[in-house]
């Protein structure tokens, strides 16, 4: 871990972060004890930077993730989202703040089986009461390479192609803020370099934030910055790594 | 949402196919009931037969018809009014077991919804529109199938013993309008709980693997379970003797309410009978029986669900059933209690000089023949045809006990009247009281009350009047039976014989008392058999079709885990194994409770109804109580074994690393 620096201090935001962490805990407790997931995470991601969070399993990422996009409420600390604190909002405050602001893609691409591709893409703007016009619909659909295939639906679809739906719904609303949890995971190499470059885009063209968990070193290095997480702590970063960097100091860090 | 809700329905026909048909089957039943209703109601009486009775006190004054034959359709629409409530009762019980279940299946779906973007209120209001939308489809369909059932079965409910008259269908719009209502709001309050549920369902659980639900149970729902517990059996405790015709509507309603409260503690109580009864099921077998209890225990909510509609109808037959019988044990042990006589003379209707043949025959000491007759006892507000009989008290009392409460029977005697404890219950009558009455013969008078004695109902009438009034008003009635007292010394057998004898060739027939007792009580058990037959048929029928409807649902769903399984290494024959032992265990902790509710209706009522009364026969219909519980545990496990066989056999194991 040569090339790691202490992270706190490297990156000087030069504006206001797309999210911040600040001390953020997360303890679960259950009948065989306390599991401490998190154990104080401080961190700002840029705007506009691709970040890859990788960890052993355990190591806290996933918790990471579900905590920075308030789909769990931190034991202690405090997450800001573009400005805004999510302590202490309510149910509906943190959904309309989800839906305007965070895309997700996950492993399971997470698509409605009941509906058609272009409704897969156009729920959440209609979730938002807005009516999604077709050509934003069909733009993103062509962004993600999936033009003509509007009116498929998910079962008839790639695994490939079913995560590039999943990007296009999280597209559409142009969130500040993209959450993706191992969204190579069940992809071959080829789809997933589609899916990454794809991810790549946003923050290049669009200037949003991804914040990716992921195992796999050659999906880490799409992303600027990798940060490695250890038994709940920030253990270290490295930039623009390539594969074999990214393979060599998370192997360090488990030994 | 509802455009959702469309689409989500239009993908879960499997969830949804089960709802639509058990709420089209409740709206055809409602809607059948409610125009059938309507013919009764469009009824009216032969003029001929009909009096008109003046309400002057009623407020504002006005009149009452009263058919005095007795011949109307009140009968059947008291039976379709319960048949209504039955049918509403299970509807909500099944749509909304239906819902919860369908919810519960799709936690990672709504999860998924919440994760982009769904509040708790789009989820609710994306359940209730596909509640909304089964419903609407299933109400009209239920409705057209009524209507087009409607003349059916009212040629088949003419001139039958519930309506001895012709009906004829009455104008359908309204009765439709209410039955298609009825569906969509039963809908909606089955919809309302899931729903509810469904929007607490977090974004998280869109990420987690394992859809399980958590075991936890509103403190809310425990105090309305136990609360609604302790109110039905406080109920089933005030019941006292002589309900009479109350029985059936008691021995309905009562085990609805312990149904819904079992149901409201269900989670609770599941887990807890289902690991009893799993004891022997995993000490016997090897590692199915030990699956199929982790399976029902783990998931109470999904358990419940399932067990529900065998709970429903397993508790609510069983304890009309069982209550029905009860009831016909006291009324046995009533009509035996009153009929002193020991030979017993029934009449056709025109058998000539009846009466000379019977005191003319030699050993006869007392004959006690009373003169029917109908009339009209009229309140302040209401007008009610009462069956009477004019008797002589010196003579009656000798044959019959009639046991007087307060007041005198020696006293029966000019315009005089002696009253059933319940008629004096209705009209609140105390002796010395006048009641006005409106004989056959339309003429109208007060009599005095002169002493209210005990409910015999099975044997005495409502009224008695003395022998001359009943000629005065009825001078073309003959007695219809005769309770006879032989003289000292004289051997009762051999009297019946004599009096056969002598009175061949007039219709009438003496018979022991006993034999007449037992003809008695076998044909109100002919009666009974008929109306659970009326008000537990459709329900039943209903409730078959609920129970496989949700045993299929569930076991369409796990296909995932069935394949799953066989790529772990277990057998096709294995996992029915599972199933088997899985959807026998939720069918036997539901037929416990459904036992149990059983037996608490059953037995309270049955204490209720025969206090004061001795040596009451104990009859159990153990062959309809065995069968209704086989055929709900026939059900339950054919529901969810066959899926399973039809999964298993087009699918591989490798299906399962297919997503």
């Amino acid at each position: 871990m040569t090339s790691t620096a202490p992270t706190r201090h490297t990156v000087v935001p030069t504006e206001a972060p797309a999210l911040l962490l600040d001390g953020i805990t997360k303890t679960y407790r259950s009948k065989a004890g306390a599991v401490e997931a998190l154990r104080g995470v401080t961190y700002h991601f840029v705007r506009g930077s691709f970040t890859a969070v990788m960890g052993a399993s355990g190591s806290g990422k996933s918790t990471l993730l579900q905590c920075a996009a308030g789909l769990d409420q931190p034991t202690t600390g405090h997450v800001m989202l573009g400005g805004t604190s999510l302590h202490g909002l309510t149910e509906v405050a943190l959904t309309k703040l989800r839906r305007e602001q965070m895309g997700f893609v996950f492993q399971a691409y997470n698509l409605l089986p009941s509906l058609t591709v272009y409704d897969n893409v156009a729920l959440p703007l209609r979730l938002t009461g807005r009516k999604p016009r077709r050509e934003d619909v069909h733009r993103v659909l062509d962004q993600v390479g999936l033009e003509g295939k509007a009116k498929r639906r998910p079962a008839e679809l790639s695994g490939g192609q079913q995560q590039r739906v999943a990007i296009a719904r999280a597209l559409i609303t142009q969130p500040a803020v993209f959450f993706a949890d191992e969204p190579t995971g069940a992809l071959d190499s080829s789809t997933s370099r589609q899916v990454l470059s794809l991810l790549r885009e946003a923050t290049d063209r669009a200037g949003q934030t991804v914040v990716m968990v992921t195992h796999d070193p050659v999906a880490a290095a799409y992303a600027e910055r990798v940060l490695f997480l250890s038994d709940g702590l920030v253990a270290g970063s490295l930039d623009h790594g390539n594969p074999a960097q990214i393979a060599a100091a998370m192997s360090d860090l488990e030994r | 949402m509802f455009f959702l809700s469309r689409q989500t329905v239009h993908r879960n026909r499997s969830l949804y196919a089960g709802s639509f048909v058990a709420l089209a089957l409740g709206v055809f039943l409602l809607g059948l009931a409610a125009t059938a209703t309507a013919a009764t109601v469009a009824y009216h009486g032969p003029a001929a037969d009909t009096v008109v009775v003046k309400l002057p006190n009623a407020d504002p004054p006005t009149t009452a018809r009263v058919v005095l034959s007795g011949e109307d359709a009140s009968g059947l629409q008291v039976v379709l009014s319960m048949v209504g409530v039955i049918s509403g009762f299970i509807t909500i019980f099944v749509i909304a077991s239906t819902f919860a279940f369908a919810v519960a299946s799709r936690r990672r779906e709504v999860g998924l919804l919440r994760l982009i973007g769904a509040t708790p209120r789009q989820i609710k209001r994306m359940v209730l529109g596909e509640a909304l939308v089964v419903a609407l489809a299933a109400s009209i369909t239920g409705a057209i199938l009524a209507q087009l059932a409607t003349p059916l079965v009212l040629a088949k409910a003419s001139y039958s013993e519930l309506a001895p008259v012709k009906l004829e269908p009455a104008n359908p719009w309204v009765p439709l309008a209410i039955a298609v209502t009825a569906g969509l709001v039963v809908a909606m309050l089955g919809a309302r709980s899931a729903a509810r549920r469904a929007g607490r369902i977090g974004a998280v659980d869109a990420l987690r693997e394992a859809a399980l639900e958590p075991p936890r149970i509103g403190p809310v729902r425990v105090v309305f379970g136990v609360l609604v517990l302790a109110g039905s059996i406080v109920l089933l405790a005030l019941i006292r003797p002589g309900t009479g015709e109350a029985i059936f509507p008691l021995a309905m309603f009562t085990p609805m309410l312990l149904v819904v409260a079992l149901t409201l503690l269900a989670p609770l109580v599941v887990p807890l009978i289902g690991r009893l009864w799993a004891i022997p099921l995993v000490a016997w077998t090897s590692v199915s029986g030990r699956l199929a209890r982790s399976n029902v225990v783990a998931a109470p909510r999904r358990s419940a669900s399932l067990a529900a509609p065998i709970l429903g109808i397993s508790a609510i037959a069983g304890s009309m059933v069982l209550t029905l019988s009860f009831a016909a044990d006291a009324s046995t042990a009533t009509i035996r209690e009153t009929v002193l006589a020991p030979i017993v003379v029934t009449a056709a209707d025109d058998s000539p000089d009846l009466r000379e043949r019977i005191l003319s025959t030699p050993g006869v000491a007392v004959a006690d023949g009373a003169i029917p007759l109908s009339l009209i006892r009229t309140d302040r507000d209401t007008a009610d045809l009462e069956d009477a009989e004019g008797i002589d008290p010196a003579i009656t009392t000798r044959t019959r006990t009639i046991t007087p409460l307060t007041g005198d029977l020696g006293k029966l005697t000019g315009k005089t009247v002696a009253i059933s404890k319940e008629v004096a219950g209705f009209g609140n009558y105390h002796v010395g009281d006048k009641i006005a009455v409106t004989f056959a013969d339309r003429t109208s008078d007060q009599l005095e009350v002169v002493a209210i004695v005990k409910d015999a109902l099975d044997v005495n009438p409502s009224l008695f009047v003395p022998t001359e009034l009943a000629r005065q008003h009825a001078p073309a009635a003959t007695p219809t039976r005769w309770f006879i007292l032989p003289a000292e010394g004289v051997d009762a057998a051999a009297l019946t014989k004599t009096l056969d004898e002598r009175l061949a060739g007039t219709g009438a027939d003496a018979v022991p008392a006993e034999e007449w007792e037992q003809a008695q009580s076998e044909g109100m058990r002919k009666a009974n058999q008929l109306g659970l037959i009326l008000l537990l048929g459709p329900a039943a029928l209903y409730s078959a079709i609920a129970i496989a409807n949700i045993l299929l649902m569930g076991s369409l769903q796990r296909r995932h885990e069935f394949v799953t399984a066989r790529l772990l290494g277990a057998t096709p024959a294995q996992i029915r194994r599972m199933v088997l032992w899985e959807s026998s265990l939720v069918g036997a902790v539901a037929l416990s409770l459904g036992t149990a509710i059983t037996l608490t209706v059953g037995l309270l009522i049955r204490h209720a109804m025969t206090v004061g009364l001795t040596d009451v026969p104990i009859t159990v219909p153990w062959v309809t109580l065995l069968s209704i519980g086989t055929i709900c545990l026939l059900l339950a496990i054919g529901a969810a074994l066959l899926p399973t066989a039809v999964i298993l056999r087009h699918t591989r194991p490798s299906a399962a690393l297919q997503s």
